[in-house]
């Protein structure tokens, strides 16, 4: 591997690290707010 | 909420145009090193990258410390969102110390005293995302989570120190050291800059990961009072 592969190599760990740590995240955020509006209807629901 | 998200979203577009600005200074715009050539660009990625991971692990320390005192769940969600992030930072550092080693050293790894502590410290807070994750009661998980972030502390001056105190493959601070940055200018300039764009990442990354422990205290909260309530 030339000097640019590892450049490339390093680089490319890297983004798909980050990039995956922020679709990771943002799936979870995703998932919580959608469990909490869940509940909150319910509750509304059962207090109604 | 929508203005909340839209600053989110303006925070998250920053980082994203900083660290492009910064890919591009430090890979095209950058003469290439006299000694090391093209694979010194490296740098540019593995300094910010530990740079950023010190700062998460510092702000766990704080934060944990804090939790300590006040036993507030809002100061833990700090602490547990900075070390998930500094995890990420250190797992880039490790990955693109390697690789950067192969092509300078001639080898992937190496037991020098900086890169096994790197190691050591990576493991550690590995660690405490297990116990947080496997924790049944909140309140124990943070406190268990804010005496192992304490502990991690002088896990990190020692990392910082290894390369004084022991004989080294990997070089000396150059940018942190008695008598001030060692590099020429036209590496210093991009080297912060890129350091600026990651920890603007990182502001944003901490930011997102809280808001998302805020909505699970809330969500369990809903839970609770359901309970009482049924």
């Amino acid at each position: 591997m030339g000097s640019w592969g590892f450049v490339g190599l390093a680089y490319g760990v890297a983004s798909v690290a980050l990039i995956g740590y922020l679709l990771f995240l943002k799936g979870r955020l995703r998932g919580a707010r959608e469990e909490f509006a869940a509940l909150e209807r319910e509750g509304g629901r059962r207090t109604r | 909420m929508a203005r909340l998200s839209f600053a989110a979203r303006l925070h998250g577009g920053a980082a994203a145009l900083l660290l492009a600005v910064g890919l591009y200074w430090g890979l095209l715009a950058v003469p290439a090193d006299a000694f090391q050539g093209e694979v010194q660009r490296i740098m540019y990625l593995h300094v910010p990258s530990v740079s950023t991971a010190y700062l998460a692990i510092l702000v766990t320390f704080c934060a944990s410390i804090l939790y300590l005192w006040k036993r507030d769940l809002r100061i833990d969600a700090v602490a547990h969102s900075s070390a998930e992030i500094g995890v990420v930072f250190l797992g880039i550092t490790l990955a693109t110390g390697a690789i950067w080693g192969k092509p300078t050293w001639g080898v992937w790894w190496t037991w020098d005293a900086r890169l096994t502590v790197t190691a050591i410290v990576f493991t550690m807070y590995v660690g405490y995302l297990m116990v947080r994750a496997f924790a049944e009661e909140p309140q124990a998980g943070a406190r268990y989570g804010a005496v192992l972030a304490v502990l991690g502390l002088p896990a990190i001056i020692l990392n910082h120190f290894a390369v004084q105190w022991w004989r080294t493959l990997h070089q000396p601070s150059s940018l942190i050291r008695p008598g001030g940055p060692s590099v020429a200018p036209v590496i210093l300039w991009p080297l912060v800059f890129n350091i600026v764009a990651m920890l603007v990442l990182y502001s944003y990354f901490l930011l997102e990961r809280v808001r998302l422990e805020r909505i699970r205290h809330r969500a369990a909260e809903s839970r609770l009072k359901r309970g009482r309530r049924g």
